[in-house]
């Protein structure tokens, strides 16, 4: 018989709690990824994990440690990641979005994110606003909507408010399609999202 | 695990069982049990809630990737000495483990020329009892011919058959759960596992996590068979995409290929 049964070993203790910092910082790329995995749920590392994203260039250690901050959560990790969203490595733009969705404490972050004066960071942070509760999404989307004058972020609002937010948002959507009415595309935009909202009223 | 308002009946059904088993007269006395423990209370609420149903030689087609290319593979360049590990998590009440052990010395012709070894893990311990006795009614036998059943099975009473000794001894039981990296690190390196139909019951942040927890589970190299519904790419960017004949797997890649 080939087969061979070996029953599992006992549960392995963590990694020393001590070295996890330094071994983030110049381990190999193997225990660069156990370092990192091993600091999730611990808030004073967060920053010290977010640092390490600008220099560590192995995929799967920068996916370790955004997996690490989202089990982190909070404002520390919240705020260990949105530098990031200004970054010009779309790579790391991308995972600290991702990141970031997962994280209940960006909420409190929005109304900021929304309002940057950067419309790249105003765009993404549209993303963030997907898993919000519906009226406090249609709040601030609208919010935004009025005041913006980036076409693409108007976009990228009115693609997330026809998804997640209440009927209440076609006046704002309405007023937005009469602001960008020389441009064929956003009336388009501006008209699917209204006809979904209207779908779901 | 996530349960959306269509699961509703389902959690009171579950919820008002446990009840009933611990006696409690009312939501709030059975609630108070459960954030207490009292009697291992948690572990009996998960187990509550686990799907468990299953048969052998489900999703076959991965059954014949693992035979035709997936070990293949894993012994290119390889010494004999060095055991094929092969992981099924959650592995329910033993049927996919057991399948694969059945496979392999039914389909995979150099069988005899390495040491296997399979473990089975599920979060709940109920089932990995069940796993371990090995008695099976006739739905989880309804994809085996009755020759296999003939030489794998001895009957066990009524519409239930007893798989045979040899196979039952060679599988190893292990209670895990998915998301948590702790009791995940103490399994090593696999070649191959299999964690089909479990992804889908967890949210975003536990099906990143529990990707992370199987990456760091597989050899550099080793493959991933997720169900036929299910997709590694849309959950975690650490695997690559294999497509063989008769299946898509996910691969850990070799250490030098991430940048």
């Amino acid at each position: 018989m080939p087969l061979i049964r070996r029953d599992p070993p006992p549960p392995a203790s963590p990694p020393p709690d001590s070295d996890l910092l330094a071994t983030l910082a110049d381990g190999s790329a193997e225990a660069r990824f156990t370092a990192a995995r091993a600091l999730a749920g611990r808030r004073d590392a967060a920053l010290a994990l977010g640092a390490a994203l600008q220099t560590e260039a192995d995929g799967r250690v920068r996916e370790a440690i955004f997996g690490s901050l989202v089990r982190t959560g909070g404002d520390e990790a919240v705020k260990a990641l949105l530098p990031y969203l200004r970054a010009e490595d779309a790579g790391l733009r991308g995972g600290a979005i991702n990141a970031l969705s997962e994280i209940a404490a960006v909420a409190s972050y929005l109304d900021a994110l929304l309002s940057d004066a950067d419309p790249d960071v105003r765009l993404l942070s549209c993303e963030l606003v997907r898993r919000l509760p519906p009226s406090e999404a249609t709040r601030l989307l609208c919010g935004l909507l009025d005041r913006e004058t980036e076409a693409n972020v108007c976009t990228a609002a009115a693609e997330v408010l026809a998804e997640v937010g209440e009927p209440n948002a076609e006046g704002t959507l309405q007023r937005c399609a009469a602001r960008f009415s020389e441009h064929p595309f956003l009336s388009f935009a501006f008209k699917a999202a209204i006809a979904r909202l209207s779908a779901r009223g | 695990m996530v349960f959306t308002e269509a699961k509703r009946y389902f959690v009171e059904r579950r919820v008002a069982e446990r009840m009933t088993a611990t006696g409690s007269g009312s939501f709030a006395s059975y609630f108070a049990r459960l954030r207490s423990d009292a009697g291992g209370e948690i572990e009996q609420f998960v187990n509550a809630f686990t799907v468990n149903e299953t048969y052998f030689y489900r999703e076959e087609h991965q059954l014949l990737c693992l035979s035709k290319n997936l070990l293949n593979e894993r012994t290119m360049r390889r010494s004999a000495t060095d055991p094929l590990r092969i992981w099924s998590a959650p592995c329910s009440t033993g049927e996919e483990p057991y399948s694969i052990a059945m496979w392999l010395l039914e389909n995979w012709p150099a069988v005899d020329a390495w040491n296997i070894e399979i473990l089975g893990s599920d979060i709940d311990t109920r089932v990995l009892e069940a796993a371990t006795t090995g008695v099976y009614g006739r739905r989880a036998l309804m994809r085996l011919s009755e020759d296999l059943i003939a030489r794998y099975f001895r009957p066990a009473g009524d519409e239930r058959w007893r798989l045979i000794e040899d196979i039952r001894g060679s599988v190893a039981f292990s209670p895990v759960n998915l998301v948590d990296d702790a009791q995940m690190r103490r399994f090593g390196a696999f070649d191959v596992i299999f964690c089909r139909n479990v992804l889908i019951y967890f949210d975003d942040a536990s099906r990143r996590a529990a990707a992370e927890n199987l990456y760091a589970a597989l050899a550099p190299g080793g493959f991933i068979c997720l169900g036929h519904t299910e997709s590694m790419s849309r959950i975690s960017p650490l695997f690559e995409v294999r497509r063989f004949d008769d299946a898509i797997v996910y691969q850990r890649p070799q250490e030098a290929a991430h940048g």
